[in-house]
């Protein structure tokens, strides 16, 4: 089992370094310029905009921006020390070449994801001053659709074919087709316009103090989490439903009803627990999907968790900040995927490796 | 009786509220709540009697402004985007003030006079006495020259440095008196004058930690209405009254400044009274309109939306002016260097109907380049285009623009600029993302074809369209300016020395002698009296109307959205909140 583990992360290393190129190339080369976005102002002089272009290295060819944001080292023509060198960057000049080499003592593989261009913070900082947010708002929507999710799909496969079942299913259907921005925003004008019962966004009454208060933030988390987890209770009640069906022929089933065991029984033990089973295997892509679907959740909501973040760095062209949450959700994705499958092996026996 | 009892009512407020002021975590709802319960009991006695006075300002009380965009760093001489200041403006003093309702600079802040020497290029600015930061020390001076000297600093990036361009030195005479030196007389440098100033006694002397100190992200000190309190990042800001503020101490405790990205969240928060003060979008304002709770000010923005015309070939981008200052003659458009074909466009929009269909009415027609919110520079005896596409048809007819073969679209036969056949096709662009410029894009589109052009539109990201506009690839552009500030002078939209293909705003590389002239002139008036500088801009104006590099659509209107909570607001154009420390809770 450690084995498999050990293998298993170590495959993850070549998936990461693909997800990071690709993703460095698309974003380096998508349209928009994060220094023109920053500086169409008439007041600010092309002096100016070259000085902060070069100073962040936005004048370079992108497989050499690339080389700088993996390891931290930059490489440039000629002799710019002077130019380049910082409390916090040492710069050498190589004469032999004709090029000078900054070490920021920086880059990802030295566990430095960069520096936002949009605020100057730290990325790595940026993120983790945004975690707890996100993971509140996921966990909590994670939990709903676990909660939600198997009780209806179980109760859809006993009802089969009934009204409640086909109830079930126009929910899904729903849950998968309609957008979470539109039902978001109608959420927010009935019941935080309209009746007035909850807030209509934010992670917390603001207040000049800003204490905690219980209430208030689970007030709060009420709303996004529904729009977060509904695509989750319609994926896992669908699942479960097929599941528990499929379950529902086996022989051992048909052994325990001729048996005489309770119906309800045989449904909720017998049964429930195997379906369970293979719910650990699209355990992984509901973490992602609730991780991706945070991004325009919080955004509705004024959450002010991670997929905000990045939505923000995006219209703002801030590639470092990019790509750093899309490192850190394809991580997390990884072992996301991992952690079910391992689970999977100690909860079934029978692919045990 | 009945305005006892309505005093005695006010004092029980007063005491329920100063009770409810106390640091405590209830919202701002809650406490208006209290205050109803209250009221109901004091209808309740009815023999006591009170001496009317007047009552005091109501103390307490937060405002909370919604905003999209976060702030990105509390250092006046770092920020440059309108989030960043919103938040900072409370913090740091500055040498002038700007009047909320006309825009002049006028002298209510650091300077309370200055004198100017008979060359105008020595400027002497006399200083309050007694403005004290919130620690104690008093801003003089030197704060103003460390913030100046700091933007000069090599250790220092911004993008302010363009504000230094034309000062020679700055000298303080001393503690109180500053002596600002120009180069030569340039009518609009007092604007450059207004940037915030640091608590010179926080940073180090040789300007090596500006950049990153910590005081970027918490400034500790204040001179302002209000003290800094938090900043959680993506969430919310928090200000508390300064208790030392030079002009008198808010009334409010403080004041919170609250990201909400979605505007539909952002109305629907106002509604409900968790946010006190939005940016209204056009189809917002019925909503607005008829909350009882709610204030709507409207008022003519610093901005205009229009269609910039490229008056050079986008094929080939020129600088205007040579290295010594002399003007290149550009390689025409081979269609919009056509003064026939410009004057057509300009005839052949509906404004009344784009600014109702797209706008939404929130818009005005404007005749040229300066708007009426400069009042002393707008010429208001300039007519705008009228819409008459039979006038524009019969212009684009006379100068050899006519549709031979019948297809709908006109060639030109005998026209000025272009080769004999070639069709009247031209691309135009806008930002994709801004429905209102999308919308009318399809709307000049329409218009346009309507009389025999070949419009091909499209929506680009807003990226590329600044990349092609700078570089002066385009045919036609619809977009616009915002904040151009209240001194007319906007010479880097038509002056040939910032024709400057990949960088200069004179992108559509419009070329006239006598415009250069003007503009210079217009800016160097020794004295910089108004009245001495008005029939300049009016002679600009004039001439921009007729020569048509812009087609104007509209002047802008800012709509913002307000609750009644607080007495006391009196927005302008220019400021909602200058007088802010008077304002107290409406009860």
């Amino acid at each position: 089992m450690a084995r498999y583990i050990i293998r298993r992360l170590l495959q993850a290393i070549p998936t990461l370094a693909g997800v990071s190129l690709i993703s460095f190339v698309l974003v380096y080369n998508s349209p928009g310029d994060p220094i023109l976005i920053r500086t169409f102002d008439p007041n600010i002089t092309q002096e100016t905009r070259e000085i902060l272009r070069r100073q962040l290295g936005l004048d370079q060819h992108w497989a050499l921006q690339y080389t700088s944001w993996l390891t931290g080292i930059t490489l440039r023509s000629g002799d710019v020390v002077e130019e380049f060198t910082r409390q916090d960057i040492n710069c050498n000049y190589v004469a032999g070449l004709n090029a000078t080499f900054c070490d920021s003592g920086g880059g990802v593989l030295r566990g430095n994801l960069g520096t936002s261009i949009a605020t100057n913070q730290p990325v790595w900082e940026r993120m983790v001053e945004r975690m707890p947010a996100t993971f509140e708002l996921s966990v909590s929507a994670l939990l709903v659709s676990l909660l939600l999710g198997v009780p209806l799909g179980v109760l859809s496969a006993v009802r089969q074919a009934s009204l409640f079942d086909g109830s079930v299913r126009v929910l899904a259907v729903v849950g998968n087709a309609v957008p979470s921005f539109w039902l978001g925003l109608m959420l927010i004008f009935y019941f935080g316009v309209a009746l007035g019962w909850l807030p209509t966004g934010g992670r917390r009454t603001v207040s000049l103090t800003n204490e905690f208060d219980l209430v208030d933030r689970i007030s709060h988390l009420i709303l996004p989490t529904i729009i977060l987890a509904f695509g989750g209770i319609a994926g896992i009640s669908r699942f479960m439903r097929t599941e528990t069906l499929e379950v529902i022929r086996t022989d051992y089933i048909r052994m325990a009803k001729a048996k005489g065991v309770a119906a309800r029984r045989v449904w909720f033990v017998h049964a429930l627990r195997n379906a369970l089973i293979p719910l650990m295997t699209i355990l992984g892509p509901t973490i992602f999907g609730v991780l991706t679907g945070a991004v325009i959740v919080e955004t509705i909501f004024s959450w002010p968790g991670m997929g905000r973040m990045t939505f923000s760095a995006a219209v703002q062209r801030d590639y470092p900040t990019v790509l750093g949450a899309v490192m850190f959700f394809s991580l997390l994705t990884i072992l996301g995927n991992l952690l079910s499958d391992v689970l999977y092996g100690v909860v079934d026996p029978r692919v045990r490796l | 009786m009945k305005n006892r009892k309505l005093s005695l009512l006010a004092t029980l407020l007063v005491a329920a509220l100063v009770l409810a002021a106390c640091p405590q975590p209830t919202p701002v709802v809650e406490t208006v709540r209290e205050t109803v319960i209250v009221t109901q009991v004091v209808t309740e006695t009815e023999e006591v009697v009170v001496t009317p006075t007047p009552a005091p300002p109501v103390q307490g009380g937060v405002w909370v402004e919604g905003s999209s965009a976060d702030a990105t760093i509390l250092n006046p001489i770092l920020a440059s985007d309108s989030a960043s200041f919103d938040v900072l403006g409370w913090f740091f003093p500055s040498l002038l003030g700007q009047d909320p309702f006309s825009g002049a600079i006028v002298p209510t802040e650091m300077a309370h006079s200055w004198d100017v020497s008979e060359d105008g290029l020595i400027w002497t600015f006399h200083l309050q006495d007694g403005v004290m930061w919130s620690d104690g020390e008093q801003v003089t001076a030197d704060d103003f020259k460390f913030t100046y000297d700091a933007i000069a600093s090599d250790l220092v990036e911004t993008p302010r440095k363009a504000n230094l361009d034309n000062i020679e030195s700055i000298e303080v005479l001393d503690p109180l008196t500053i002596q600002v030196t120009y180069g030569e007389v340039k009518c609009d440098a007092l604007n450059n004058l207004g940037l915030g100033w640091l608590p010179s006694h926080l940073y180090a002397e040789d300007y090596s930690d500006v950049m990153d100190s910590p005081l970027n992200e918490e400034p500790a000190v204040s001179a302002g209405p209000f003290i800094f309190n938090e900043w959680i990042r993506d969430d919310n800001s928090t200000v508390l009254r300064n208790d030392t503020y030079w002009k008198g101490a808010p009334n409010m405790d403080g004041w919170i400044y609250k990201i909400v990205p979605d505007p539909g969240a952002r109305l629907a928060q106002l509604q409900t009274g968790e946010l006190d003060l939005i940016g209204v979008q056009p189809e917002q304002l019925t909503t607005v309109q008829l909350d009882a709770n709610l204030n709507l000010h409207k008022y003519k923005d610093d901005g205009y939306s229009y269609i910039g015309l490229n008056q050079a070939n986008p094929a080939n981008p020129q600088a205007g002016q040579d290295e010594d200052g002399n003007l290149v003659e550009q390689d025409p458009h081979p269609i919009l260097s056509d003064l026939a074909v410009r004057q057509a466009i300009a005839h052949a929009l509906d404004y009344d109907a784009i600014i109702s269909k797209v706008y939404l009415g929130q818009g005005y027609q404007i005749a040229s380049n300066v708007l009426p919110a400069v009042g002393w520079a707008h010429d208001p005896s300039l007519q705008p285009y009228a819409f008459d596409t039979d006038m524009a048809s019969q212009i684009l007819d006379d100068a050899g623009w006519t549709d031979s073969d019948g297809d709908g679209v006109r060639e030109c036969n005998g026209c000025a600029t272009a080769e004999a056949g070639a069709t009247l096709t031209i691309r135009l662009q806008t930002n994709a993302g801004n429905t209102t410029r999308e919308d009318l894009g399809a709307l000049v589109q329409d218009q346009l074809n309507g009389i025999g052009f070949d419009i091909q539109f499209e929506a680009i990201e807003f990226g590329t369209l600044v990349g092609e506009l700078l570089g002066q690839t385009f045919d036609m552009v619809i977009i616009g300016w915002t904040g151009l500030g209240t001194d007319p002078n906007d010479d880097s939209f038509w002056h040939s020395k910032f024709d400057t293909p990949g960088s200069g705003f004179n992108f559509v590389s419009y070329q006239n002698a006598r415009i250069d002239e003007l503009l210079e002139q217009a800016v160097s008036v020794p004295g910089c009296a108004t009245d001495d500088r008005a029939p300049f801009y009016h002679e600009i104006q004039k001439i921009i109307h007729d020569d048509i590099p812009y087609v104007f659509v509209t002047g802008s209107v800012g709509n913002v959205g307000y609750s009644k909570k607080f007495n006391g607001t009196n927005p302008g154009p220019w400021s909602f909140y200058h007088n802010v420390e008077t304002w107290s809770l409406a009860e």
